[in-house]
């Protein structure tokens, strides 16, 4: 993979082209790293509106003065209100998923993957039940 | 600092905006980043930056005379002066405790028993990785496979570059130098491989290792008498997995995080446990640290040039001097004698074998590739169980728990409470990583190469909140920040 960072331009001998290619280069660098930051920034977006419960984590550990209060305050607030509108539901449901496949023992794993056998308990039951009317 | 944070995601945020901001200005754009590289290793401990900006002063001072002396002499003692330098200050500060303590039970035993002038050394992380870079900056200046780098600036961004300066990759001057005389540049390339990288190495450390290190090793390690033998060996297996997705994941962060910023590292980790053969394992395992040991220690020894028993000789020594390299302790030590003495036998048995059967490249009959395939499959299974074996002794704090640990390997009446289908699962999983085909990464990048912004950002950013949600609590330190 790491064969895509070579500079396939490096040994072009022509000047002009070279000139050309260096601010085509200059010009497309600065388009790709626009592209990142904004991406980032999606990436932050996303994180304050779906994961807000790790903010709340983090801030938490900016320890005691009057900012630091009023950033618990302002994010355990958000956090609430992410709460309230579903958000945190995503997170939420993934975490409870990987919590049950992580306490899931090998008896309870066999008994999810066993072919499901008909119940003959019930005929049995009323087998018993017709033999004693009968007896 | 660590990488799976939200203070290194803000670090990132900001270093990559005001880095590409400077793109036009080379070098207000190095200071920035040395500046930034310094304040992430600061970190920990700002009273370490002294130390780091010393060592880097002592390299860039002794290439800069390797530079401008002509005489053979000189020259051989200006670099010999700067690597012992390079190598004191790792003994004092790796090594010290360990010596004296070693001494000490020395002594002891010896009925000779004496006050030694302990100290307590805090060691500074990541300083085995950068004492190796700087060592092989002042070796390839005296070698001449670079040339000494004028700008004192330059040499401290080689050395202290955030994404490689407290676990690696081992960065070489000649690599990494060169690049920081051209222009910075980003490309899709650089963007769409770094975006798989993070995420990668993000999910392979945060998920995989951190499960596998809290719900299997760490308990079993901790006291191996209280498991039984089932927990043991599915526990080798599971620390096998879990130093491979720990380090490889950081090496796949540091690469990802420095194509991000323009920069080319060279690969660390080639799906080490599908090798056939521990000379195998060894060219994927932590590369940048093998071929270090290959061209700086086992090269100058001789290598393989003077006859079979000095090759041998060299091929301990080597990966000896490898263990000690890894931590001091002795078990350590055994670590790396235990693999230098297998890659030896490993050697004369595969001599003595090509003597009996010489291989035939003519003979490609469907018998012969049939032969040739098992005979690979049992070498893969071979020598991963070998490293397996000589992992014990790696993550075991003593040789009494490396004991203790072989020794339950043999009573099979023992609970086995640790080994559930989840751990199973991810031990499975961490060994399919290294057996997909070898271009599954590069073909990830190509496809999100043209994602635009809004894409790449939707991706990144559910990749991130997956990983996060699915990893357990907390942030486990990397491994190998403790070397």
């Amino acid at each position: 993979m790491l064969d895509l960072l070579e500079d396939r331009t490096a040994n072009d001998e022509r000047v002009q082209a070279v000139r050309l290619a260096d601010l085509e280069r200059e010009e497309k660098t600065r388009r790709n790293a626009v592209r990142f930051i904004r991406a980032m920034w999606i990436v932050v977006a996303m994180l304050l509106l779906f994961n807000s419960s790790q903010l709340v984590t983090v801030v938490n550990g900016f320890g005691v003065g009057p900012l630091q209060d009023a950033v618990v305050a302002l994010s355990t607030t958000w956090n609430e209100q992410m709460e309230k509108n579903g958000l945190t539901k995503p997170v939420a449901i993934i975490r409870a998923t990987v919590e049950r496949w992580r306490s899931t023992d090998w008896t309870e794993l066999k008994a999810s993957i066993a072919p499901q056998t008909p119940r003959r308990e019930g005929a049995i039951e009323l087998r018993g039940a017709l033999g004693d009317a009968k007896g | 600092m660590l990488f799976p944070t939200l203070e290194f995601g803000i670090f990132f945020l900001i270093v990559f905006t005001v880095g590409w901001g400077l793109r036009a200005l080379p070098e207000p754009r190095k200071y920035f980043l040395v500046g930034a590289s310094y304040l992430f290793y600061g970190w920990w401990d700002w009273r370490f930056t002294a130390l780091l900006f010393a060592t880097t002063l002592i390299n860039y001072l002794g290439g800069l005379a390797l530079g401008s002396l002509a005489r053979p002499g000189l020259r051989k003692l200006v670099v010999g002066i700067t690597v012992a330098v390079d190598l004191g200050v790792l003994a004092f500060f790796k090594y010290y405790g360990f010596f004296l303590t070693s001494l000490d039970t020395l002594l002891t035993t010896l009925g000779l028993h004496r006050d030694l002038p302990f100290m307590e050394i805090i060691l500074p992380i990541g300083i085995s990785f950068f004492t190796f870079q700087g060592i092989s900056y002042v070796v390839d200046v005296y070698r001449g496979h670079v040339a000494a780098e004028r700008s004192l600036l330059d040499v401290m961004l080689f050395k202290s570059f955030f994404p490689q300066l407290v676990a690696g990759p081992i960065v070489r001057a000649a690599d990494f130098i060169p690049q920081l005389h051209a222009p910075a540049r980003l490309t899709r390339e650089h963007v769409a491989v770094g975006t798989v990288l993070v995420l990668t190495g993000l999910a392979k450390k945060m998920v995989i290792a951190n499960y596998l290190a809290t719900d299997l090793v760490d308990p079993i390690f901790f006291d191996p008498t209280a498991v039984g033998a089932l927990d043991l060996l599915i526990g080798i297996y599971g620390y096998a997995v879990q130093i491979y997705c720990d380090f490889s994941g950081y090496s796949d962060i540091a690469i990802g995080v420095a194509a991000l910023l323009g920069y080319r590292f060279r690969e660390n980790f080639d799906q080490p446990y599908r090798a056939a053969s521990l000379q195998d394992f060894w060219r994927r395992w932590h590369i940048s640290l093998s071929s270090w040991l290959r061209d700086y220690l086992y090269i100058p020894l001789g290598g393989s040039r003077y006859g079979e028993a000095k090759t041998y000789r060299n091929l301990f020594l080597t990966m000896f001097l490898g263990g000690v390299w890894h931590g001091a302790a002795w078990t350590f030590v055994f670590w790396g004698s235990f693999h230098g003495a297998m890659l030896g036998i490993e050697r004369f048995v595969k001599s003595k074998l090509d003597e009996l059967a010489p291989p035939n490249a003519d003979e490609e009959g469907p018998l012969t590739r049939l032969g040739n395939f098992a005979q690979h499959v049992v070498g893969v299974i071979w020598t991963f169980h070998f490293v397996c074996f000589a992992w014990i002794f790696f993550r075991a704090d003593s040789f009494g728990t490396a004991r203790d640990y072989l020794k339950g390997l043999g009573d099979w009446t023992g609970p086995h409470d640790h080994v559930t289908p989840f751990i199973v699962g991810l031990i499975v999983l961490g060994m399919l990583f290294q057996f997909t085909p070898r271009n599954l990464g590069r073909e990830l990048a190509v496809t999100i190469r043209a994602l635009p912004s809004p894409l790449l950002g939707l991706l990144l950013g559910a990749g991130i909140i997956a990983i996060w949600a699915v990893a357990p609590e907390g942030v486990a330190p990397f491994i190998y920040f403790q070397f």
